[in-house]
């Protein structure tokens, strides 16, 4: 390959002083032959022939080479670039920003998708999904397990894993926590080297004297084991087993799903056997594990895929089993397609979709650059008139333009991989860790080489689509024309076309800026919003009395001694539990023995004493439950539920039936309207709350509702220790205000509205400088017109208002269709929103004015430019 | 490529490279040189620019069929001589048997044909 630059310059060199030896020969020929000097001169430059064109032909035999070819037109194109560059820079920006967007967005989904769960060497690694009569099923039974790994071939080593909760003891208390039961070779597949100690031997498998092990994580190491050297060989309790931690995994490895990552990992068959699940291991119906293979050395994906087909028809049956077909089928292993196969189905078509989104955002963008750089082909077009009567063909002229395109494509691929990799970086920032774990979980969104590939592929195509435009029209045009007199009225519009773009686009960015706005007003309504309840200064305590309690009576006797006992912390003014935490629903719950012919439907929770005094709300009539029991009654219902079922008449003493239960409720008391569960889409929810003490809910997580004054730095670890006090079998699962919990709720619209508010942001900016650009070029082409108007008379103001008024009825367009998308997509997401509906005219008002603002700027900016031009100058320019 | 780079003589683009080839055969050349070599052997018929010469010069170059010298000429100038490569004679050997039967099959084609009966 031979580069231009140096050795290209020396050639050229030698190509001039080559020709200028054969003029010289020849001259000396005819002056030899008796010529007058003049005439001999002459002649032979005339015998010669054109030396340019002899200069070009020759050097373009050596740097005929694509490579090279493509970085001499890359120089061109830079180099007509650098000459405009409000222009470059505004083209650069549009499509960088175009292509960093869908880049960022392209990394998130690769990053869910394909990528591996943290420290697992996932190449070659399948997930195996099974296939019941065309049905998906993620998991399947350990007989299978063991009957496929041994059977297979090209899956070679392949491991089983199943999910746990676990209650950990330490000699400082009790923690929940959560576990894998994995196969004996699990780490050896996933390719995980341990950070200390061993993995599981085959015998571990089996359960003896040595009782069971444990393998954890480094998390679980340096908080509840204070990273000690020497935890090989120590042993720790785990579901009141004596358990010996024979290794820890390393820092990044939580197990191979994302969604479910484990601090302990423990043999299967003797978690089962220690967990008296023997069942599980012998029953072939009971699906409890997945199963993750490696292609054995050699092995491609359609080899194990027909041996798994044969294998899975091979399997024994249970008795009782009608499926007509079965297979298992075979899906690359990532971290969130650990288990399920679905999630890598549906990814394929999901990518499908949204590179359908991509491609149509890259062109509308693409076309708006190729407006401008339309605007600007007019005014090259008589450099290209010339260029071409100076012998250049019509493909050198459209490479001229093809370069120049391909330079603001790679400059753009550049911003771009900038652009992602900060946003990625910043992304993972408004994710919010999932209820009961410390850390969000860690997506790795970071841009790698696909994905710089795919960047790199929207590069090259919006190159190829901004070329396009120019260059067609430039080969289409006629050039005497232009060369004769310069005329620019005849050159041939294409205005329709942009300005239906700049429609489309206007109309897109009101579609993004009013759903961004709603989704701000909604969270301005959220977070200013009552809920009926007093939010301050309230702790909630998720506990698990799984292993303290044996029983459901004796699940609430010890909480309503933990409630006793915190309420003895000083600080603590009142508490009480309830079954479930403010989430955004509870379990709604048909109502029997209404009055109405239409089922009630309320949103059911069992509370503990004094429930609703510690929510801080006074009840209407009746009393709350009190500790002893129901004495008074076992359910409370808010107002509108009992309007609902008694209009007009006083609840407290009336029954009711909860779901199918025949057993009539009595109604101790009424409580005011509130917004018990969290924010609610519905603006009127209906609430009954149980008495526990009637209930008996099994043991199982509870939460603790605690208000009290004073800090929560001071009051949360007095209540730690309480509890702790009471019974430390019961540990404390998570711990947060009640204004944590509530942020959990609504930080998927938060995140939603950023990145909404990002993509609206871009998109006006596009729509804007699209605008523009068509002004700038119908103006452009009506310079003359514009002159002659001027010079009959009419007034800058005229020429002027006349271009702005042509460019706003783009925008009224713009606007109308805008809106109506808006409206139809808010409807979409309704769901989404609290406390604004989609049609919100505030929200709509704003918009429609922000974009009529910056729409008149693109207007006025070029209008202004072609109401100063001197009429003479302009007639002139002809 | 762009710049025309067909010759605006009549001569054939492969029929150039061949009788370049074959001028070379009587000793290393510069450019001027072979261009007078052709016009006077085909007695003026063939009269060959620069923009075809030099190019056609550069394409054998190339092809490693020629290999090119600076050197000094008879009345002391410099001059880029270009030599036949061992790959060139067997290059000119092909083309001219190749040549030699086109002819023929032209000659044939065009010879008047005896009158029937």
């Amino acid at each position: 390959m031979r580069w231009p630059g140096w050795f290209g310059r020396r050639r050229d060199a030698e190509i001039d002083e080559e020709l200028a030896s054969h003029l010289r020969m020849a001259i000396a020929d005819r002056l030899e032959r008796g010529e007058e000097p003049d005439a001999a001169r002459r002649r032979a430059f005339i015998e010669c022939g054109n030396p340019v064109l002899a200069k070009e032909a020759t050097r373009s035999v050596w740097t005929w080479t694509a490579v090279e070819q493509l970085a001499t037109d890359l120089q061109i194109g830079a180099r007509v670039l650098w000459r405009a560059p409000a222009l470059s820079a505004t083209a650069i920006t549009l499509i960088a920003l175009v292509i960093g967007g869908n880049t960022t967005i392209f990394s998130m989904v690769h990053a869910i998708l394909a990528k591996p769960a943290p420290g697992v060497a996932a190449d070659r690694l399948v997930t195996l999904g099974w296939v019941t009569d065309g049905e998906e099923h993620p998991g399947n039974s350990y007989p299978n397990y063991v009957d496929v790994a041994a059977a297979s071939q090209t899956l070679n080593p392949m491991l089983a894993a199943g999910f746990k909760r676990l209650i950990l003891t330490t000699t400082e208390g009790s923690y929940a926590i959560k576990g894998a039961t994995v196969s004996t070779n699990y780490f050896e597949t996933l390719g995980v080297a341990l950070a200390r100690g061993r993995t599981f031997t085959a015998q571990e498998s089996r359960l003896d004297a040595s009782g069971l092990v444990a393998v954890i994580s480094d998390r679980l190491w340096r908080d509840r084991f204070g990273a000690s050297p020497d935890i090989a060989g120590q042993t720790t309790i785990l579901n009141r087993h004596v358990t010996t931690i024979v290794g820890v995994a390393p820092p990044e490895f939580r197990g191979v799903a994302l969604n479910e990552r484990s601090d302990v990992f423990l043999p299967l068959v003797a978690s089962a056997l220690i967990d008296g699940q023997q069942a599980m291991l012998t029953d072939r119906g009971a699906p409890f594990v997945i199963m993750i293979g490696r292609l054995a050395p050699g092995v491609a994906l359609a080899a194990a895929r027909a041996e798994l087909a044969t294998i899975a028809q091979r399997l024994p049956r249970v008795a009782g089993d009608t499926a007509r077909s079965r297979t298992i089928q075979l899906f690359p292993y990532s971290g969130t397609a650990a288990g399920d196969s679905l999630v890598a189905q549906r990814g394929p078509w999901f990518l499908a979709m949204f590179s359908i989104i991509t491609a149509l955002t890259l062109f509308i963008v693409c076309a708006n650059v190729a407006n401008l750089m339309l605007a600007r082909a007019v005014v090259r077009a008589r450099e290209m008139a010339v260029r071409q009567s100076f012998g250049a063909s019509r493909l050198r002229i459209v490479r001229i333009f093809v370069a120049e395109a391909l330079a603001i494509g790679a400059a753009a691929w550049a911003a771009a991989a900038l652009f992602a990799f900060w946003t990625t970086r910043a992304l993972p920032r408004l994710m919010r860790p999932v209820d009961g774990d410390s850390a969000p979980v860690a997506f790795d969104f970071t841009p790698d080489w696909p994905v710089l590939g795919y960047a790199m592929l929207l590069a090259l195509a919006g190159a190829a689509i901004v070329s396009a435009a120019p260059a067609i029209r430039a080969c289409r045009q006629d050039l005497q024309p232009l060369l004769k007199t310069g005329e620019q009225g005849v050159i041939q519009g294409r205005s329709n076309v942009s300005n239906g773009l700049v429609v489309l686009q206007l109309a897109f960015s009101v579609l993004l800026l009013t759903t961004a706005g709603l989704a701000y007003r909604s969270l301005a309504v959220l977070s200013g919003s009552d809920l009926g309840f007093n939010r301050d200064r309230l702790l909630l305590v998720t506990i698990n009395t799984k292993a303290a309690a044996a029983t459901s009576a004796a699940n609430v006797r010890l909480l309503e001694r933990m409630v006793e006992g915190v309420r003895a912390v000083p600080g603590v003014s009142t508490v009480s539990y309830a079954r479930r935490p403010i989430q955004n629903f509870w379990v709604p719950e048909r109502l029997g023995g209404g009055a109405g012919e239409r089922p009630i439907v309320a949103e059911r929770n069992e509370v503990g004493s004094a429930y609703l005094r510690t929510m801080g709300v006074t009840l209407i009539a009746g009393h709350d439950f009190d500790a002893r029991g129901d004495a008074a009654g076992a359910v409370i219902v808010n107002q509108r539920l009992a309007n609902l079922l008694w209009p007009g008449e006083p609840a407290v003493g009336r029954t009711l039936r909860l779901g199918t239960s025949a057993q009539p409720l009595v109604v101790a008391g009424v409580a005011p309207n509130a917004f018990y569960s969290g924010y609610r889409r519905e603006p009127d929810p209906n609430f009954v709350f149980v008495a526990a003490s009637h209930a008996l809910p099994a043991p199982d997580e509870a939460t603790l509702y605690v208000r009290y004054s004073g800090s929560e730095e001071g009051i949360a670890p007095a209540v730690t220790r309480a509890l702790r006090a009471i019974d430390d079998r019961a540990p404390i699962v998570y711990l947060r205000s009640i204004e944590e919990q509530l942020e959990g709720l609504t930080w998927p619209i938060h995140a939603l509205a950023i990145l909404l508010a990002a993509f609206a942001v871009a998109s006006l900016a596009i729509a804007t400088i699209g605008q523009y650009a068509a002004v700038a070029f119908t103006m452009r082409r009506r310079i003359r017109d514009f002159g002659v108007r001027m010079a009959l008379g009419a007034s800058s103001a005229d020429i002027l208002g006349s271009v702005v008024r042509e460019g706003l009825r783009l925008t009224a367009a713009g606007l109308l269709i805008g809106g109506g998308l808006s409206i139809a997509a808010a409807s979409g997401l309704r769901s989404m929103l609290f406390g604004v509906t989609p049609t919100d005219p505030r929200t709509y008002a704003v918009v429609f004015a922000l974009l009529g603002a910056a729409s008149l700027v693109a207007c006025y900016l070029p209008a202004r430019r072609s109401a100063r031009i001197d009429p003479m100058q302009a007639l002139r320019q002809e | 490529m762009a710049i025309r780079s067909t010759p605006r003589t009549d001569i054939l683009q492969g029929t150039l490279d061949m009788l370049i080839l074959q001028t070379l055969r009587w000793g290393p050349a510069h450019g001027y040189s072979i261009a007078q070599a052709i016009r006077s052997a085909s007695n003026d018929a063939f009269r060959v620019e620069t923009g075809s010469l030099y190019p056609a010069l550069h394409r054998l170059e190339q092809r490693q069929l020629v290999r090119a010298e600076w050197k000094h000429s008879d009345n002391n100038q410099r001059a880029k001589y270009y030599r036949l490569t061992a790959a060139g004679r067997r290059h000119l050997a092909r083309e001219q048997s190749r040549w030699q039967q086109v002819v023929d099959a032209v000659h044939a084609l065009m010879r008047p044909r005896e009158q029937e009966g």
